[in-house]
């Protein structure tokens, strides 16, 4: 399956475990944008799977009501860009209800589903990687896989787990490659990241799309530089693996991070900022965070905003030559 | 101009936002172009016909936005504000019948978009009549200009292609239905024949028209794959107005851009 097909799976085993799963979302009904819904309304009936109309504010407001009341929703922001509108209700409503309701009510039976990341022609509104706005709020959880297994296993994780959880999917893996991935319903867990490829001399993390680009600029590395690299995908954004991070920059000395979001203020600052705390002795140069520009997504200058494998490798080089 | 349009879309330098919007965020003077989220634009334009009631220069200020906006809550948020302070906008609403896949009746508790003002006056028009259109704004622009207050206009249309790229148009209606309003409404068509009717033009003279608009097209869209794209260095211009440029981190600590503005 590749990566939408897997989502499909995925909510399709939600809706037969769960009878209260709904899922709604602009154009969800006849299979959705990137047809991650196909063939759910047709099977389960239009009362659990429906189309609502274009108010993001309006969706996860409602979607943290039926959540409230014990029954789980599952809603889709038909884009990572257009999540603002409801980013009140995210951050302000749902990850608070438990918190100052001491516990007597809660949504932890949302799950937000968004495409997330560049995709070549998106420009300012269909490229957004907004993880770091939501990363400041503590109370929700925020997931971004790789790749369609993955996708799979952390999407049921999140839409079993008792918080209130984003789910980024990076709409250029969509349709990018497939994998083996199970019909039946296996979970991959929350809050662990995974070390892809075990090396000795430079630790590079990231998520979602640029997991692929790491992995491709850790053999570039190995085969012009002799490097060997470690490369660990973080998955969830919050709560974050701090514990698999610093044990791998213990052992190498040296951290990349890289993410397609603007640099200031992006996520690499806090895995940053907390590894220098942990690790300080250890480093053997400064953590080296290669992302995108200080500038809303261009139009036109997609291909040189990204933070692609010959910048990344760039500062890798820099990082081992300190 | 249409050279603009399509060099925008391209993202070339001669484009209307010298190429750095592309397809949402056409702009020219007086027109404050488009915007990500749908219906973000209606309190814009509230607040530039509060502008042109301040300014005192008898302005009025359009606002357009779909059917799919209209749903939209910061809408209503508009029409409350534009209503209490008597704001000179005419609020419209381009009903063509879908918000991108989803049909009007699927979406709206009420498709009467004319009505959702509620207290601001509503004035339902047939979008694919051009004099009508003419003549309902003309209305709309004077009740504005005698300081009445804002008022609604719903333009009833059609759209024939998909939304957008990745929408084929055909998944959630019929190629049958598409037909139809081509043929029995199409607004050029019905302006043609009601000219060529009452003898205002000849067959011949609409023709010319039209191949002298095919050229202008041509052109344009010539322009518009030749124009060269705007330099890199642009890629850090007008984030900020600041003075002097300051400089723009980049994808690591070693590349960066200037910002101008």
């Amino acid at each position: 399956m590749n990566l939408f097909q897997s989502v499909t799976s995925a909510l399709d085993n939600s809706l037969a475990k769960d009878p209260t799963a709904v899922i709604f979302g602009e154009d969800v009904a006849f299979g959705g944008v990137f047809r991650c819904t196909v063939g759910l309304r047709d099977k389960y009936g239009k009362d659990r799977v429906f189309n609502t109309p274009l108010c993001e504010q309006g969706i996860v407001g409602f979607g943290i009501g039926i959540a409230v009341t014990g029954a789980t929703a599952i809603a889709e922001i038909q884009f990572a860009d257009y999540i603002f509108p409801a980013f009140d209700q995210i951050v302000n409503e749902a990850a608070k209800y438990r918190y100052r309701s001491g516990d007597l009510f809660n949504c932890g039976s949302l799950t937000i589903r968004s495409p997330w990341g560049c995709v070549g022609h998106g420009a300012l509104y269909h490229s957004q990687s907004p993880e770091a706005f939501f990363a400041h709020c503590p109370g929700i959880k925020v997931v971004i896989p790789r790749s369609p297994f993955q996708a799979k296993g952390l999407l049921l994780s999140c839409i079993e787990d008792k918080n209130p959880c984003i789910f980024f999917e990076p709409k250029i893996l969509y349709r990018a490659a497939a994998e083996e991935v199970p019909i039946e319903p296996y979970n991959i867990p929350l809050s662990q990241a995974e070390v892809i490829q075990e090396g000795s001399d430079v630790t590079l993390v990231a998520w979602g799309t640029q997991v692929h680009v790491i992995r491709e600029v850790a053999s570039m590395a190995k085969e012009k530089l002799g490097v060997s690299c470690e490369v660990i995908d973080l998955r969830t954004i919050i709560p974050w693996d701090v514990d698999t991070i610093c044990k791998s920059v213990i052992k190498t000395g040296r951290l990349l991070i890289s993410h397609e979001a603007p640099l200031t203020g992006g996520f690499a600052s806090e895995i940053s900022s907390t590894v220098q705390e942990e690790c300080f002795l250890n480093l053997e140069a400064p953590i080296s965070r290669v992302c995108g520009y200080d500038t809303p997504f261009p139009h036109i200058f997609e291909p040189f905003y990204i933070p692609d494998k010959w910048k990344c490798y760039d500062a890798l080089r820099k990082m081992i030559n300190y | 101009s249409v050279r603009e349009i399509l060099a925008e879309l391209t993202g070339r330098k001669g484009g209307c936002a010298k190429g750095k919007g592309g397809s949402m965020h056409m702009y020219a003077k007086n027109f404050y172009g488009g915007n990500g989220i749908v219906g973000a634009q209606v309190p814009l334009g509230a607040g530039i016909a509060l502008a042109c009631k301040y300014n005192g220069k008898d302005e009025v200020c359009l606002t357009l936005y779909g059917d799919g906006a209209a749903n939209q809550g910061q809408i209503f948020e508009a029409y409350n504000m534009a209503a209490l302070w008597k704001l000179p906008c005419i609020f419209i609403c381009e009903n063509n019948r879908y918000g991108m896949g989803t049909s009007v009746e699927r979406a709206a508790a009420s498709t009467d978009y004319y009505k959702r003002g509620d207290f601001i006056p509503g004035l339902r028009v047939d979008g694919m009549d051009i004099l009508c259109v003419r003549e309902a704004t003309r209305f709309a622009a004077a009740y504005c200009r005698s300081g009445k207050g804002p008022i609604l206009m719903e333009l009833q249309t059609y759209r024939y292609h998909g939304h957008s790229m990745s929408d084929p148009g055909v998944s959630y209606r019929t190629r049958e239905e598409i037909q139809e309003v081509r043929s029995k409404s199409d607004p050029i068509m019905l302006l043609k024949d009601r000219m060529v009717n009452s003898n205002l033009a000849s067959v011949e003279e609409l023709k010319e028209i039209d191949v002298e608009v095919r050229k202008e097209i041509e052109d344009a869209a010539q322009f518009a794959t030749a124009d060269p794209e705007p330099p890199l260095e642009e890629l850090g211009y007008h984030i900020y107005s600041s003075d002097p440029p300051f400089e723009v981190r980049g994808a690591n600590q070693w590349i960066k851009f200037k910002s101008v503005s």
